[in-house]
C-alpha cells in the first residue's frame, strides 16, 4: 500500500465472559483489518462471526465484560496515526496455555479511563457510526432534528442554536428526507424505519467525520426501503467520498458498494481483498468459506434453471469451542489429504496470494 | 481487577453448575444472611411458643434494674424494671410471627386472585380491579390503621388483616403484569390453542411454572412490612400492650430512660428489628435476583 | 416548547383529575363503612359533633331528624363535607377542616423536606451503582442504603434527639423552639434529617432507579449518544432518571406519611399524624376522618404529578 491506511487494526481481540457457561466467547479472535483512505471496506460474514463487534470495538462502545483485551486500533488524524489502545496493556493480563487465552484479568475502570480519553477525540467527530434498527437506535425522547444539531454543535464550529438548526436541516435534506424541516421537529416515533435510518445517517455525516462505519445499515428494514437506503449511500459515497467501513451479511450490498471486502468466520478475518477479486472472480483463488457463502446465495442462474441452492455444511463455528486448528475445517469441502493434519492442528495464518488479497487457508500454503 | 478464567477443554453446551456457582456471590451472601435470620425468628418463635425461655418474662428483680448486657445470667441484660431483654426480645417475636403470616396469606391469596382475574380476563374487570387496587393505595397504610384502631380498638390480629389488605394491589399488579407478558409467549398460546382448560393453564403453566418465585420474593417482602407495622404500632401505643413484650413497645419503655443515658434497654430491641427486618429485606433482593434472574443476561 | 406539545399534558390532567374525583369518592365511601360498622354508633356523633348519652343521641337524632338508613347517613355527611364542613373535634371543638388544613400544612413541610433528604442520599449511590455495577464503593454503599432503610424510625428519632440534647446542650420547648434561640433551626431541621434517613425508601429509590438507569444504559439510543460523542447522562435523564424518580416518589408518599406518623411522635411536630394519633385514642373520629380523607388528596396530588411529569417528557404517552 501507497500510503497509511486511514484505519488499521491489528490482532484485535474482544472475548465476552459467559457466566452461566463459565467460559470466553470468542466474539473477536485476532482481527487484522486495514481501510484506505475514500475506500469503502465490505465487512461480510454469517451472523456470530463478530463483524459487529470488531466495529463496536473501534468506537470503544463494548459495554460487557470483560470486552476489547489486546490488540492495535490505530487511527489516522490529521497526519498522525494514533493508536486508539495505547497504553491500555498494563490494565490487562492474559493467562495463556497453548497459545489460547484461559484467563483475563482487567482492571476495567483503569481501562476506561485511559480509553475514554482517546477515544472522546473521535468518537463522533472523526468516526460517525450508523447501526441497524434505527427506531431503537435513535432518542425516542427528544426531536430527530435535535439530535443531529447535537452532533453538528458538538464537533462543528456552527456552535449557535439557529446555526446548527440550519445545518441539521440541510443534512436531512441531503439524505433525502422529504420536508426536512417539518421532519425537524418529529420524534423518532413519528418517522418510519427507513426514514429513520436516514436521519441517522445524517446525524452520522453532519459532523464531516473522516470515516463512517456502517453496521448492518439495512438490516431490520423492508427490502424495497433498504434497496432504497444502499442507493442513498451509494450516491453520498460519490457526492462525498468518504472511508466507509460497511457491515452487512447481505452479499448483495456489500457487493454493491464496497472497493475492498473482509471476509469473517468464528471471529476472525478468512480473506480479505479486492471486491472485484473476491465477490465475482473464479472459485479456485478463494478461502473455501467465502465460495461457500457465494454459492449459497441465489442467482439467476439458479431461478431460470431450477438448481438447487449449495447450503454451507454444518453449523455456524460457536465462539465458545473455537478449534485449535483452522475454524472452518469442520465444514470445509475441499479439505485435501495432503493438507488435513495441518488444518485439523493449526490455524493458517493470513497469507497474500495475490497483491493485496490474502487469505487463511492451508490450501494455499507451498 | 476483575479476573475471569475458563477451564481447558471443551465446554459444554448447557452448563451443568449448580445454581450456586451461577449466581452472584453477593446475592448468595443476601440469601444466606436472610435464611439465617428467617431461622433464627423461626426457632425463637417456637421456644417462646413452649416456654423455653432462659427467664420469666415478667418476672421483675429490683436489684438488677437495667443491667449491661453480659451480666451473668443474663446475656442481653435487663430492662428498668429488672425483666430479662432477651427473655423479652424471643417473646417479643409471638407479637408479630402469626400475625405477620395472616398478612401475608391475605395479600398473596387476594393478590394473586385479582391478578390473576385482571391479567386473564381484561375488560371491565380489569377496570375494576385498577380502580380497587388504586383506592387503597390512596390511603396511607399508617392512617388506615389509626382510624380502624380508632373505631373498633382491634388486636393485633385485625391490624394485620388490614396490612395484608393493603398490601393486595402490590401483589396483584405484578401478578397480572406476569400474566399479560406470559400470554404474548407462544408456550401460553401454544396451551390455549391445545384446547387445555384454562383452570390447567392458569395453576400450572402460569401460576405454578413462573409465579412461584414472585410469591415467595412477595412473602418475604411482605414479613418485613409486618414486622415493621407491628413495631410501630406497639411503639405508638396502639398494638402489644405492656407488660406483654413487643420489639416495638420494648423501644418505647427503654426510651424513657434515654435521657438519663441509658441506651440498652432501647436499642437492644431496636437493632433486633433492623437486623431482623434488613434479613428479610435482602432475602427477598436475593431470591429476585438469583430466581428471577436479574443479574445475568 | 410549542403550543401543540401542551394538549396532551391538558388532555392527560383532565383524565386524571377525573380519576382523581373518582377516587376520592370511593375514599369517603370506605371511610364511611367503616366507621359505619364502628360500635357505639360513632356517626351520629359526627353529625351532632358532640358526645351523648345512649338515650340523649337517640333522643336528640329524632328531634333533629337525622336520617337513620346508611345511605341518607352517607349523603348526608357527604352533602356536609361537599360544602366544606368537616363536623367540628369532639375534643377541642375546633372546626375539623381548618384544624386538619393547618397541620396538613406542617406535614407537608416534612414530607417534602424529607423526600428531598431520601433523594440527595439515594440518588448518587443509585446512579453510581447503575453505572459502575457492583465493586468495592458501591456495595458497601449500597448495603448502607438497606441498613439505614431498615432503622426503626423512632428509635432513630431518639437517638438524633439524644445527641441534640447532649451535644448542643438544648432541651426542645415546643415545636420549632429550643432553648437556644439561635439553635431552634436545628431543631426544626431534624425530624426532616430522620424521616428523610429512616422512612424506609431510601433503599427502595436506590434499587429501583439503579434498576432503571441500569436498564436504559444498555438501550441502543445509549449506545448512539456515546457514539456520536455526546454525554449519555443527557440521553438518559428522561427516562433512567426523571421518570423513575416520580414514580418512586409518587409511589412512596403513603409510606412516607406513615413515618411521618411516628416522627411527628417523637419530634412533638405539630402535624396531621401526631393529630391523628391523638384522635385515634380520642375516638375523635370526625378528625381521624377529616385526616385520612386529606392524606388520600395528598396521595393523589403525587400520583397526578408522576403522570404530568410522564406525559410532558414522553411524547409517545399522548398516544397511549
Amino acid at each position: 500500500m501507497t500510503s497509511t491506511p486511514l484505519l488499521n487494526i491489528e490482532g484485535l481481540r474482544t472475548y465476552f465472559y459467559s457466566r452461566s457457561k463459565q467460559a470466553f466467547i470468542r466474539s473477536v479472535d485476532n482481527v487484522s483489518l486495514a481501510i484506505a483512505r475514500g475506500e469503502t471496506l465490505g465487512v461480510v460474514g454469517e451472523s456470530g462471526s463478530g463483524k459487529s463487534v470488531t466495529a463496536l470495538s473501534v468506537m470503544g462502545l463494548i459495554t460487557a465484560a470483560p470486552g476489547v483485551i489486546s490488540g492495535r486500533i490505530e487511527f489516522t488524524s490529521g497526519g498522525v496515526a494514533r493508536n486508539l489502545l495505547e497504553n491500555l496493556d498494563r490494565y490487562v493480563q492474559l493467562t495463556e496455555e497453548h497459545g489460547r487465552i484461559m484467563g483475563v484479568a482487567k482492571d476495567a475502570a483503569g481501562w476506561r479511563k485511559n480509553a475514554e480519553h482517546l477515544l472522546g477525540r473521535v468518537r463522533g467527530k472523526e468516526i460517525g457510526m450508523i447501526f441497524q434498527n434505527p427506531k431503537a437506535a435513535l432518542n425516542p425522547f427528544t426531536t430527530v432534528g435535535k439530535q443531529i444539531a447535537e452532533v453538528v454543535q458538538l464537533h462543528t464550529s456552527h456552535k449557535g442554536v439557529g446555526e446548527a438548526r440550519e445545518r441539521a436541516i440541510h443534512w436531512l435534506e441531503r439524505v433525502k428526507i422529504d420536508s426536512p424541516r417539518l421532519r425537524y421537529d418529529n420524534h423518532p416515533f413519528g418517522l418510519s424505519g427507513g426514514m429513520c435510518q436516514r436521519a441517522m445517517i445524517a446525524m452520522a455525516l453532519s459532523s464531516e467525520p473522516s470515516l463512517l462505519i456502517a453496521d448492518e445499515p439495512t438490516t431490520g428494514l423492508d427490502a424495497t426501503i433498504q434497496s432504497k437506503i444502499v442507493d442513498l449511500l451509494a450516491e453520498l459515497k460519490q457526492d462525498i467520498g468518504i472511508t466507509t467501513m460497511l457491515i452487512s451479511h447481505d452479499i448483495s450490498v456489500i457487493k454493491r458498494l464496497s472497493d475492498r471486502v473482509a471476509v469473517m468466520y468464528g471471529g476472525t478475518v478468512v480473506e480479505n481483498g479486492p471486491a472485484a477479486e473476491i465477490l465475482a472472480g473464479d472459485a479456485a483463488s478463494r478461502h473455501p468459506y467465502t465460495a461457500a457463502l457465494l454459492a449459497s446465495i441465489p442467482n439467476e442462474t439458479h431461478v431460470r434453471e431450477k438448481t438447487p441452492l449449495l447450503a454451507i455444511e454444518g453449523e455456524v463455528l460457536d465462539t465458545i469451542n473455537t478449534p485449535a486448528g483452522c475454524r472452518f475445517y469442520a465444514r470445509c469441502n475441499r479439505v485435501t489429504d495432503k493438507i488435513r493434519q495441518q488444518c485439523e492442528r493449526c490455524e493458517p495464518d493470513l497469507r497474500e496470494i495475490e497483491p493485496g488479497h490474502r487469505v487463511r487457508c492451508w490450501l494455499y500454503f507451498d | 481487577m476483575k479476573k475471569y478464567s475458563q477451564k481447558p477443554g471443551e465446554i459444554s453446551e448447557f452448563s451443568d453448575l449448580p445454581f450456586w456457582k451461577k449466581a452472584d456471590g453477593v446475592d448468595l451472601a443476601y440469601v444466606g444472611y436472610g435464611l439465617l435470620i428467617v431461622t433464627l425468628v423461626v426457632a425463637s418463635y417456637l421456644l417462646g411458643m413452649f416456654k423455653l425461655l432462659p427467664h420469666d418474662p415478667e418476672e421483675i428483680s429490683l436489684e438488677l434494674l437495667m443491667a449491661p448486657a453480659g451480666t451473668p445470667g443474663y446475656l442481653l441484660g435487663t430492662d428498668f424494671m429488672g425483666r430479662d431483654i432477651l427473655t423479652r426480645l424471643i417473646l417479643g417475636i409471638q407479637a408479630y410471627f402469626l400475625p405477620g403470616l395472616l398478612a401475608i396469606a391475605i395479600a398473596l391469596l387476594f393478590g394473586t386472585l385479582l391478578g390473576v382475574l385482571a391479567g386473564y380476563r381484561g375488560g371491565w374487570v380489569d377496570t375494576a380491579i385498577t380502580y380497587f387496587t388504586n383506592l387503597v393505595d390512596s390511603f396511607p397504610r399508617m392512617v388506615l390503621i389509626l382510624l380502624v384502631v380508632a373505631a373498633f380498638k382491634p388486636d393485633i390480629y385485625y391490624i394485620m388483616l388490614v396490612v395484608g389488605i393493603t398490601n393486595v394491589p402490590v401483589v396483584a399488579s405484578l401478578i397480572k403484569g406476569k400474566i399479560q407478558f406470559l400470554r404474548q409467549k407462544s408456550f401460553i398460546e401454544a396451551a390455549i390453542a391445545l384446547g387445555l382448560p384454562t383452570k390447567t393453564i392458569i395453576w400450572k403453566h402460569i401460576l405454578w411454572h413462573n409465579c412461584k418465585a414472585l410469591l415467595i420474593i412477595q412473602a418475604t417482602i411482605g414479613m418485613g412490612e409486618a414486622i415493621l407495622m407491628e413495631t410501630s404500632l406497639s411503639y405508638l401505643g396502639f398494638g402489644v400492650q405492656e407488660p406483654t413484650p413487643s420489639w416495638g413497645n420494648m423501644v418505647q419503655a427503654g426510651s424513657n430512660y434515654f435521657m438519663q443515658g441509658k441506651f440498652w434497654p432501647s436499642t437492644a430491641p431496636a437493632l433486633a428489628i433492623l437486623f431482623t427486618i434488613l434479613g428479610f429485606h435482602l432475602l427477598g433482593d436475593g431470591l429476585n435476583n438469583i430466581l428471577e434472574g436479574k443479574r445475568n443476561k | 416548547m410549542k403550543l401543540a406539545s401542551y394538549r396532551p399534558i391538558a388532555l392527560v390532567l383532565a383524565r386524571e383529575l377525573l380519576i382523581t374525583g373518582l377516587l376520592l369518592f370511593g375514599v369517603s365511601l370506605v371511610v364511611f363503612t367503616i366507621l359505619y360498622l364502628a360500635p357505639g354508633d360513632p356517626f351520629s356523633l359526627l353529625l351532632e359533633g358532640q358526645m351523648p348519652t345512649e338515650e340523649a343521641r337517640a333522643g336528640i337524632r329524632e328531634a333533629m331528624g337525622v336520617p337513620k338508613a346508611w345511605y341518607a347517613q352517607y349523603l348526608s355527611w357527604l352533602g356536609h363535607m361537599l360544602r366544606g364542613d368537616f363536623g367540628t373535634s369532639v375534643r377541642t371543638g375546633l372546626p375539623v377542616l381548618a384544624e386538619t388544613l393547618r397541620v396538613g400544612f406542617n406535614t407537608l413541610v416534612l414530607t417534602l423536606g424529607s423526600m428531598l433528604v431520601t433523594l440527595l442520599i439515594a440518588v448518587p449511590i443509585a446512579l453510581y451503582a447503575a453505572v459502575r455495577g457492583t465493586n468495592w464503593l458501591s456495595w458497601p454503599l449500597t448495603m448502607l442504603a438497606y441498613l439505614v432503610s431498615a432503622l426503626p424510625v423512632f428509635w432513630l428519632g431518639y437517638i438524633v434527639l439524644y445527641v441534640f440534647m447532649h451535644k448542643f446542650g438544648l432541651f426542645p420547648l415546643a415545636f420549632g423552639f429550643a432553648s437556644s434561640q439561635k439553635l431552634s433551626w436545628l431543631y426544626f431541621l431534624l425530624p426532616v434529617l430522620v424521616l428523610g434517613v429512616g422512612s424506609g425508601t431510601i433503599s427502595e429509590v436506590v434499587r429501583y432507579l439503579r434498576e432503571e438507569m441500569g436498564r436504559v444504559m444498555e438501550e441502543d439510543y445509549i449506545r448512539t449518544a456515546r457514539a456520536k460523542g455526546a454525554s449519555v447522562w443527557r440521553h438518559a435523564f428522561k427516562e433512567g432518571f426523571l421518570i423513575p424518580v416520580t414514580e418512586i416518589i409518587a409511589a412512596k408518599i403513603p409510606f412516607i406519611l406513615g413515618g411521618a406518623v411516628i416522627v411527628e411522635q417523637v419530634f412533638n411536630w405539630p402535624g396531621m399524624g401526631r393529630m391523628a394519633w391523638q384522635a385515634a385514642q380520642d375516638r375523635d373520629f370526625p378528625v381521624i376522618m377529616g385526616i385520612a380523607i386529606l392524606a388520600a388528596v395528598f396521595v393523589r396530588c403525587g400520583t397526578l404529578l408522576q403522570r404530568v411529569v410522564y406525559v410532558a417528557v414522553n411524547p409517545r404517552a399522548s398516544k397511549e
